[in-house]
């Protein structure tokens, strides 16, 4: 039983890693907690299911659709909520607007879809595999390895590409990547772009591994995410998935071991925890105050 | 009085001022710890569970007098906020506010678990000793104790630190004392609220204290005006009232809180009332020389 | 300089709007003290959520409302008036609902109230109903503690301390499971107050409870609680939470490629728990409720084709329950010749052998309804299927 129960956390805390990226992103270069975050994985799961029932796509087309409107929606929340309060406020107010993005958007889907849980349609043929007395099933297997090859795909592209470079430098200084020469709204842009793709990933993930959909599934997936990427670091990428991945197992491991009824209090206690011993995180980088 | 008022005001009327004035203390509350000091928090309905669930149990089942009721909960909030300003002198900005959520997740996850507070059917039929003149009587006194607090040298040094801490220090204020009476004094207000909130709905359960509703007390400090006494009370009064109103547009009514709450930060970052303090209306108003 | 023009403007319109609301009220109570209900219709109040988590229970309730008030109307009204029912969705919320069942009493001025479904949230109602002596009649609470709020409360449901029981006896003896897994949804308050009744009638009749777990509504990660319930050895599960959790605790289940049947309450039965659930729920989810389509009384038959003919939809026992709740309430005010609720009442609290569309009721001494037998219904081809008709005894 344990290790069908490390598989399950790792398989939840995967989805928890690629929405706490989206989180790690954004903040680690305007410091801003994007509280909108959760709601654009909601709107990735519904655009994937919309295709799934409607287009009649498969896997990876409605993945691609799902995560090209959702960089849409990014960009666009980017623009509308938060570029025109940029610099001019106080970043607590750039966080109400957040909040009014979040409430705006699961209440729109409210209206759309109704606020019934909706059922996700089976889209691939489930097998389940033995290893060696483990069971796995072949969505645990799909899921696992598509936010591998995301998360991957994503650290080659800050790494080895230009626009990946100007992030870095930006998420480093955005006053002096200026001077530099980079087009720093288009960063902006381009981070929320990519953030938000990536929770559209996992919103279709999700929706595929669980079945279901719902307009307000994105709060508590959100809390749980940037529960993640404070956990893992704020700001670092690598943090975020180590973060995920760890949150993911400890819930699973907490209900399968301790007590399912205090499954959320022992994941945040864990949580506070750890940042009282190390407030920058896991893999966070230690911030010295300036005067 | 009570009489007086229901003879000759609307019940329901007289509910919405009631809860209008719970919500003013609240708002207070974290006002003092997030508008003032400039330490996010986010999970200001725990405090507040905890004074309602303290309170209530109190006079329900050990028969105490209604006052002691409301102290015992109040008090045992401020502990809790004593507790959770302690770490404030390791963390800041946004871990800090996971942090506070994480407390107020694990409150309402110990309270769903809570025999004597009736796990998720919460508490019911508690004596409905708060009215009106007993809210707006507290409120008065808050008000006052409040205003007098931020005109005084601790008040200022609570705004110091909201500006600059590190400048703060040098000035020789001593910052970790000040968080932590800040995180004190505001539990005790919110803790307060919750015991009057929890005698006057005569039933209360951990659902109404989850994080939409820290969102919401959060939203009022912002929307009024960070650090503003007379922000954080038409804070209270618009949100309090703005959805009995919008009724009428029922299923839209968080639509247009949503864009509301972007459109306001947009056109007035630092909320309607930011940074209006009382002595400045004193100033302004009745040409008083003050200071 | 921190005051400036535009903050003092803001002000005062804010003072504007505190003065405004205040000689609203005025008016409010001028007009209202002309007694509405003494006008020209008599009006009903809808407590149920039409949106949210409890949406199933609510929207049909909704729809039995008003067909039931529109027939009345057909037939030439209460006491020579006719109905309106005022409709609000309180969202499954309990402020929501306190403030809606406020606004009924003192502004819409209703002569009763319909609803709530859950037993949680007609407490809330319940209590402000009774302090304004205003009759409450719940067309779903099956908990404890409904009418004991006083002598205001009516409901019409069939009560899971008389149902359980008889549903264990089922289980054992008919089906001969052993052994016992219970989840609970621990943030809903019908669940964990199911749980205990569950049981209570369990340990009765000593059987071994193998595993107790717990889940949360609105969550859809279940792996960790089903894989823990597939190494358990339970023959059984009893979840004692709502329609949409059990259909993704029996998708899951599915997933992991094991057989087991889900036991529970009417909180599962809502029409979603097909439509999320599909093949994984297909004879495989079994609960008790009062109302069947299958094999319906005369009344039933009736109201089934009624129902289909306005809504071109199957009712469920909600809109039978609120049909009959509306129904009742109307007798009582024409039997007793007034809509006045503190004179009506004592009517109401005379009910016997009533053959309502969800079955005959009859109210005991203490005002809790009697309603027999218990319905067991699973869902076969993506509908609801009576699986067995149990007789409840209640002493």
């Amino acid at each position: 039983m344990f290790w069908e129960q490390l598989l399950n956390g790792l398989t939840l805390g995967s989805t928890y890693a690629l929405i706490a990226l989206g989180y790690t992103m954004v903040y680690g270069i305007i410091q801003l907690i994007n509280f909108a975050h959760g709601e654009i994985y909601m709107f990735g799961a519904f655009v994937g299911l919309f295709l799934v029932t409607v287009a009649g796509a498969d896997l990876f087309t409605a993945l691609i659709g799902a995560m090209i409107f959702c960089m849409i929606l990014g960009m666009l929340v980017e623009r509308i909520a938060y570029r025109p309060l940029r610099g001019k406020s106080s970043r607590l107010s750039a966080l109400i607007s957040a909040i009014g993005v979040s409430i705006f958007l699961s209440t729109l889907m409210a209206l759309i879809r109704g606020t019934n849980t909706t059922r996700y349609p089976n889209i691939l043929e489930i097998n389940t595999y033995h290893i060696g007395g483990l069971e796995i099933s072949s969505l645990q297997i799909i899921i696992l390895v598509v936010s591998a090859l995301l998360m991957i795909g994503l650290q080659l592209l800050i790494q080895k590409t230009k626009i990946g470079k100007a992030m870095r430098a930006c998420s480093q200084d955005l006053d002096a990547s200026s001077l530099m020469g980079i087009n720093v709204n288009r960063v902006i842009s381009a981070t929320f772009a990519i953030g938000s793709s990536l929770a559209a990933a996992g919103g279709v993930l999700v929706g595929i591994y669980y079945n279901a959909v719902w307009p307000y599934m994105g709060m508590m997936a959100g809390l749980k995410a940037f529960a993640a990427a404070v956990l893992g670091g704020i700001g670092s990428i690598p943090g975020a998935m180590i973060g995920g991945l760890t949150l993911g197992v400890m819930e699973i491991m907490g209900v399968a071991y301790l007590s399912s009824s205090y499954k959320d209090a022992i994941a945040f206690a864990i949580l506070i925890i750890v940042l009282i011993i190390r407030p920058q995180g896991i893999l966070g980088k230690k911030i010295t105050k300036k005067v | 009085m009570e009489a007086f008022l229901t003879q000759y005001i609307d019940a329901y009327y007289l509910r919405i001022f009631v809860l209008i004035g719970i919500n003013i203390i609240l708002a207070l509350g974290l006002n003092l710890i997030t508008g003032v000091t400039g330490q996010l928090s986010m999970g200001h309905a725990g405090f507040m569970s905890i004074g309602a669930y303290t309170a209530a149990i109190l006079t329900m089942q050990y028969q105490a007098p209604f006052w002691a009721a409301l102290l015992a909960g109040a008090l045992l909030a401020a502990f809790f906020g004593f507790l959770i300003g302690i770490p404030t002198l390791r963390l800041e900005g946004d871990y800090l506010a996971m942090v506070t959520i994480g407390f107020a997740e694990i409150i309402r996850v110990f309270f769903l678990n809570f025999e004597p507070g009736g796990k998720a059917v919460g508490l019911y039929g508690m004596p409905p000793n708060t009215t009106f003149v007993l809210v707006w009587g507290i409120v008065i006194v808050v008000i006052l104790l409040n205003a007098k607090l931020l005109d005084s040298r601790t008040g200022r040094a609570l705004y110091a630190i909201r500006e600059n801490e590190i400048a703060a220090e040098a000035s020789g204020i001593d910052t970790t004392r000040m968080k932590v009476l800040a995180f004190t004094v505001g539990s005790f207000l919110g803790g307060l609220a919750g015991g009057l909130y929890a005698h006057y709905m005569s039933y209360i359960a951990p659902q109404d204290f989850g994080f939409m509703k820290s969102i919401e007390i959060l939203n009022m400090v912002v929307l009024g005006g960070m650090g503003s006494i007379p922000g954080s009370i038409l804070g209270a009064v618009i949100l309090t009232i703005a959805p009995e109103m919008l009724r009428i547009v029922a299923d839209y009514r968080l639509l247009f809180y949503g864009g509301l709450l972007v459109i306001l930060m947009i056109f007035r970052p630092n909320g309607l009332l930011g940074d209006v303090r009382i002595y400045d209306i004193k100033k302004r108003w009745f040409k008083k020389e003050v200071g | 300089m921190y005051f400036q023009g535009k903050t003092r403007l803001a002000i005062v319109l804010c003072l504007m709007m505190m003065f405004s609301l205040i000689a609203g009220c005025g008016g409010g109570t001028n007009e209202t003290n002309g007694d509405k209900a003494a006008g020209d219709t008599i009006r009903l109040g809808f407590l149920g959520a039409t949106t949210g988590s409890v949406a199933n229970y609510g929207i049909p309730g909704e729809k039995g409302m008003k067909l039931a008030i529109q027939e009345i109307n057909a037939e030439g009204g209460v006491l020579g008036k006719q109905l309106e029912g005022i409709y609000e969705d309180n969202k499954g919320e309990n402020s929501e609902i306190a403030n809606i069942t406020t606004k009924y009493i003192t502004r819409d001025k209703v002569a009763g109230m319909i609803g709530d479904p859950c037993t949680g949230l007609t407490k809330v109602a319940a209590d402000i109903a009774q302090k304004n002596k205003m009759v409450i009649f719940s067309a779903g609470a099956t908990g404890e503690g409904v009418v004991e709020i006083g002598d205001y409360v009516f409901r019409n449901t069939l009560l899971d301390k008389f149902a359980v029981p008889v549903v264990v006896d089922w289980m054992l003896d008919d089906q001969g499971w052993k052994n016992v897994a219970i989840i609970t949804s621990l943030n809903n308050g019908y669940s964990t107050a199911l749980t205990p009744v569950f049981k209570q009638a369990l340990e009765a009749r000593q059987v071994n409870i193998v595993l107790e777990d717990s889940v949360n509504d609105g969550e859809t990660d279940f792996t960790a609680q089903v894989t823990k319930l597939k190494n358990s050895g339970a023959d059984v599960l009893v979840f004692t939470g709502y329609y949409t959790e059990a259909a993704l605790i029996m998708n899951e289940v599915q997933k992991q490629n094991f057989d087991i049947k889900l036991i529970g309450g009417d909180g599962l039965y809502g029409q979603d728990l097909a439509k999320l659930g599909l093949s994984a729920v297909e004879e495989k989810v079994i609960f008790y409720c009062g109302f069947s389509t299958d094999q319906p009384s005369a009344e039933t038959e009736a109201f089934l084709e009624k129902y289909r003919a306005e809504y071109n939809e199957e009712p469920d026992m909600f809109s039978a329950q609120y049909y009959d709740a509306v129904r009742i309430l109307a007798d009582a005010m024409e039997t007793s010749g007034s809509a006045d609720p503190t004179v009506y009442k004592e009517e109401l609290a005379k009910l016997k052998d009533y053959p309502g569309v969800s079955g005959m009721t009859s109210f005991r001494e203490d005002r809790e309804p009697v309603k027999s037998p218990v319905f067991l219904l699973t869902v076969k081809d993506g509908k609801f299927a009576l699986v067995n008709k149990l007789p409840v005894e209640v002493k």
